[in-house]
């Protein structure tokens, strides 16, 4: 999704009125209830969120010009990368082998087979259409986030095709941009 | 309410930004390697094991041109007999102490960040009985930008100078601390040694 995205993708950027910026506060809080305890101080209540519209329905939460998290549409919200590196527990998290690597940073959508390997690692509470963090064999930090296409159990049981789509990964178009200004 | 979370800190490469760990899935590996065996040294042992063994062969060349005393036939090494007599004498210097063996140069290096940020790190003035600090706060005023003491990664201590002021400090050192040879100083380029001089 990212795979080419620079800011010439942005189309609008826009400080969201309180009510939505209220809305936006709680689905991420209800999604990732392990940030709420630093929620202030990612998201300050007196610091202007922005939003920037995107091609493609995408949208981009930003604080002081920092892109934090994305959504599509009115799907989930889900952390950029550089903020999953901080806070990794507060996500599900699915890891491919290291075959994987470097189709994942490719851009490529996770395969079935990269998770059920010896080297990949399925969490069976992670179900279908829900946002994960796609981790590496043999590596600390998150490579990708990913949003499941099957839950955890049916990647296992069904083993072909694509288990998780790739959302947004190392050094695509929205790791390069560590700000928007 | 639950307990605040502490951000965990990321070792990202200032060559490729990705993840130091991941560098060797980046689009160019052999540019962050310098990089990495500086900062970053126990997730790529190898390459350490790698530039030992470069480094030794560099030693072992140089002992064999001495030994010979005749021109080396590789121009790009300049490390004639004469550098290593040199070296040989100043290992008597003040101070005294000289703890194990440990070969008395001054290694400097550029690192870049953010394709036109970078840093010149320099190390090793302090076998040459000078105090960081006092290297630091006159490289910091040489050169008009910020200079500080840091410890690098392997725990000793280094001199960050920002900014990319690599081929005019050989003389600003030699100047400013005449025990320093020029012999005795080198560059690290593309993760190989070079010699200043
Ligand atoms: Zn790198």
């Amino acid at each position: 999704m990212f795979k080419k995205f620079s800011s010439e993708d942005v189309s609008s950027q826009n400080q969201v009125k309180a009510s939505v910026q209220r809305k936006i506060r709680q689905s991420i809080a209800d999604e990732y209830p392990g940030l709420e305890p630093v929620l202030d101080d990612l998201l300050p209540k007196k610091s202007p969120l922005i939003v920037a519209k995107c091609q493609n329905h995408l949208n981009l939460v930003l604080v002081n010009n920092v892109p934090l998290f994305f959504n599509v549409r009115d799907g989930p919200y889900m952390p950029t990368l550089r903020l999953l590196h901080q806070y990794p527990n507060i996500m599900k998290k699915l890891q491919v082998d290291r075959g994987a690597i470097k189709f994942v940073l490719a851009g490529a959508n996770i395969m079935c087979p990269g998770l059920t390997s010896p080297g990949g690692v399925l969490d069976d509470d992670v179900a279908e259409e829900s946002p994960v963090a796609i981790m590496a064999e043999g590596k600390q930090h998150a490579l990708a986030i990913g949003f499941t296409k099957m839950s955890a159990k049916d990647i296992r049981a069904i083993n072909k095709g694509i288990g998780v789509d790739n959302m947004h990964y190392l050094n695509d178009g929205l790791w390069k941009m560590e700000r928007l200004d | 309410m639950a307990e605040k979370p502490q951000p965990v800190r990321v070792l990202y490469c200032q060559v490729c930004s990705l993840p130091a760990e991941y560098c060797e899935f980046g689009s160019d590996f052999e540019k962050c390697k310098p990089w990495l065996i500086q900062n970053a040294p126990d997730l790529y042992p190898d390459l350490l094991k790698e530039a030992d063994s470069k480094e030794a062969d560099k030693v072992a060349q140089q002992l064999q041109s001495t030994a010979l005393s005749s021109g080396s036939a590789d121009g790009s090494a300049p490390s004639g007999g004469a550098s290593a007599s040199k070296q040989e004498e100043v290992k008597r210097l003040p101070g005294g102490k000289i703890k194990r063996k440990e070969k008395q140069e001054v290694v400097i290096e550029k690192i870049v960040r953010n394709k036109r940020k970078c840093i010149t790190t320099v190390k090793g003035l302090e076998l040459f009985g000078i105090k960081l600090s006092d290297a630091s706060k006159k490289l910091g005023k040489k050169f008009a930008t910020g200079a500080s003491v840091v410890k690098g990664p392997t725990e000793k201590e280094q001199i960050d100078v920002q900014g990319d002021i690599a081929y005019d400090i050989v003389e600003f050192i030699t100047e400013t601390w005449p025990d320093v040879p020029e012999t005795a100083i080198f560059f690290i380029e593309d993760g190989r040694k070079v010699a200043a001089a």
